[in-house]
């Protein structure tokens, strides 16, 4: 195995390296999930991430933004990219085709403690666009299965038709590996599941919190509801992560406008447990 | 560290001597202000200057800074802007050095800023002793005193100066320019009396004890509120300060859109959009939550990871707000003095 990273190459961490777009699904009518490949061979071979990391898309002329990765560490050679249509750059982005070629940086950041949570039980719960970083870590958790004992995924949406990986989870529900719950604030007509937050669920599942590590993503009201209910369920604050979003320029905790409290969240997060979370002023 | 006596009828020669390998850049006159700018001379010099109104920080991160230039047909950077010419910036004070030491700790720490650090290498920072003006309080911080970051420090001892040698550039510039001569007992005990008059020399005493659990204790005191409601979130501070590095990135296309260039320019957190992500949530839309992560960052988040806040007492803040919001007041009111009107 290579011993060189990524890091170790780009003597520029402002240099973007060029990708190529591989592959563009469409998930909903605002998020696209891209797969992009990096051209150089050796830049491609270095990148390693964590799940929970990000990268900064550039659309040359248009700027840079920073996209959690959603693909799992233990898929090497391509990187998958699930995008929200929300401003200029992932507009732009949106409007790229197969073989068209952007800009790459990255891995950025602190993801989950993988190696930390193996021989534990996992309860993850994501909101709307938060399952973009968590997929990362249900990808790596499904590739290595054997090393975590019972894995809980609660998934919330607003309404059925903006739940990402809509086909991948509904196959999941039918699985013994994985106990997956899906909600919904809206049903429609077609839905026949769970209507209402997802801190509705907690009352449909159990926990052993001394053998349990959470991970929560979504947008920022939903935090604090959450983990009150991990907490009712007695989880320790160092056992619950999250995943904040804030805007990063640099990635590199130069820029500072992804400062919360005392912390950086591009180099000191995104992923923070509860424990430090509570302790960054303004972040919850 | 070593120490030469340099007589003041000598400056030219030093001058000269810069010039010769280096861009001369000191404080000159501007209307009744005072600016960093290029000198042909030591005549140009206003080395009685009280202030600059923009610092030093200009010259290692321009308020404007191209990074990189790319090429649209390819998607791929085409050059990057890494060159910089030797630069020697002369006559710059105590606070001023300090603070580009602070602005290392960021730019040449984890993750080097590679812009940033050729500017550093390729310039001579020679430093002067100063005298307090009433909004000075360096003296809080310990930043009036200075123990690196210069090739050469000049105290002003009358008829000569008492020259604190660092680098070897710094050496060799004397060696070669200028006539110096060892110091002797009298030199050392004039610079003490000078240094000692310069620490008495300070208005008022800034009590910064307690400070960093205040700022974190009284996270929500109706102080910051009142703060906020005075806050014009103009940026001017974030704009003179030394030590602040916030920056924007942005790109722009040449006019017939085949080739770029991507650009730094500086920001501010008291910007309303500053902490906005793309689907319009602000993480601090109000002018009080601004102001206060500002002094929040400053004397508690920079404190946190680098054991030193991230303030130098210049001023210059002081000098630029027009609603009366600095340091000084918010120490204050943090205190339990509130904020005077």
């Amino acid at each position: 195995m290579s011993t060189t990273t990524y890091r170790d190459l780009g003597a520029n961490p402002y240099r973007p390296w060029p990708a190529r777009i591989t592959s563009i699904i469409d998930l909903t009518e605002k998020e696209k999930l891209f797969e992009l490949r990096l051209i150089d061979e050796t830049v491609r071979e270095a990148f390693v991430h964590d799940a929970g990391q990000f990268v900064e898309v550039s659309v040359f002329g248009v700027g840079e933004a920073p996209i959690s990765i959603s693909s799992a560490p233990s898929k090497q050679g391509f990187i998958e990219l699930c995008v929200r249509k929300a401003g200029d750059v992932t507009s732009a982005l949106h409007s790229k085709q197969c073989g068209d070629i952007v800009g790459l940086r990255g891995p950025f950041g602190r993801g989950f403690p993988f190696e930390e949570m193996k021989g534990h039980d996992i309860l993850l719960v994501a909101g709307g666009l938060g399952i973009a970083p968590l997929k990362s870590l249900i990808n790596h958790i499904h590739d290595e299965r054997h090393d975590f004992g019972r894995v809980t995924i609660l998934l919330g949406a607003r309404n059925p038709g903006e739940i990402l990986f809509r086909q991948q989870f509904d196959m999941w529900k039918h699985r013994d590996d994985f106990d997956l719950i899906m909600t919904v604030d809206t049903p429609d007509a077609s839905w026949d599941g769970e209507v209402g937050l997802v801190t509705k669920l907690f009352d449909r599942i159990e926990i052993d919190p001394a053998a349990t590590y959470g991970a929560i993503c979504g947008p920022p009201v939903m935090y604090r509801y959450v983990i009150d209910e991990m907490r009712k369920k007695n989880m320790d604050a160092d056992r619950i992560y999250v995943s904040f979003e804030r805007r990063m320029k640099c990635g590199i905790g130069k820029c500072g406008h992804c400062g919360v409290g005392h912390q950086y969240a591009c180099i000191d997060g995104p992923v923070f447990n509860y424990w430090e979370a509570m302790n960054l002023q303004g972040a919850i | 560290m070593f120490f030469r006596i340099m007589d003041k009828l000598r400056l030219p020669d030093l001058i000269d001597g810069l010039a010769e390998s280096y861009e001369v850049i000191g404080p000159v006159a501007k209307g009744e202000k005072f600016v960093f700018a290029p000198i042909a001379g030591a005549e140009e010099l206003r080395l009685d200057y009280d202030t600059t109104l923009l610092p030093p920080k200009t010259f290692f991160t321009p308020p404007t800074e191209p990074l990189m230039g790319f090429s649209m047909a390819d998607s791929d950077v085409r050059s990057e802007s890494l060159e910089s010419p030797p630069r020697a910036l002369f006559g710059v004070h105590p606070c001023d050095i300090n603070a580009l030491g602070l602005m290392d700790n960021v730019f040449l720490g984890e993750y080097e800023d590679p812009y940033y650090k050729a500017r550093r290498e390729s310039t001579l920072v020679i430093g002067i002793n100063c005298k307090p003006r009433p909004e000075c309080f360096c003296d809080a911080w310990g930043t009036d005193e200075v123990h690196s970051g210069f090739d050469l420090f000049l105290s002003d001892l009358g008829d000569r100066y008492f020259v604190s040698v660092q680098s070897v550039k710094g050496a060799e510039l004397l060696d070669r320019f200028v006539e110096t001569r060892p110091i002797t007992a009298e030199d050392t005990e004039d610079f003490q009396r000078v240094t000692r008059e310069f620490k008495a020399s300070f208005s008022e005493k800034v009590d910064t004890s307690q400070l960093p659990l205040l700022i974190d204790a009284k996270y929500n005191d109706a102080v910051w509120e009142e703060l906020g409601e005075k806050c014009l979130a103009c940026g001017a501070c974030s704009m003179v300060c030394p030590t602040c590095y916030c920056f924007d990135v942005r790109d722009r296309l040449s006019i017939d859109g085949a080739t770029g260039e991507r650009e730094r320019v500086w920001d501010s957190c008291m910007f309303s959009n500053f902490a906005e992500v793309a689907h319009g949530q602000n993480f601090r839309g109000t002018r009080a939550s601004r102001v206060k992560y500002r002094y929040y960052h400053k004397q508690w988040g920079y404190l946190s990871k680098y054991g030193r806040v991230l303030c130098v007492g210049c001023g210059r803040c002081e000098n630029a707000c027009k609603a009366d919001i600095n340091p000084r007041v918010v120490i204050k009111a943090l205190q339990g003095g509130g904020v005077a009107q």
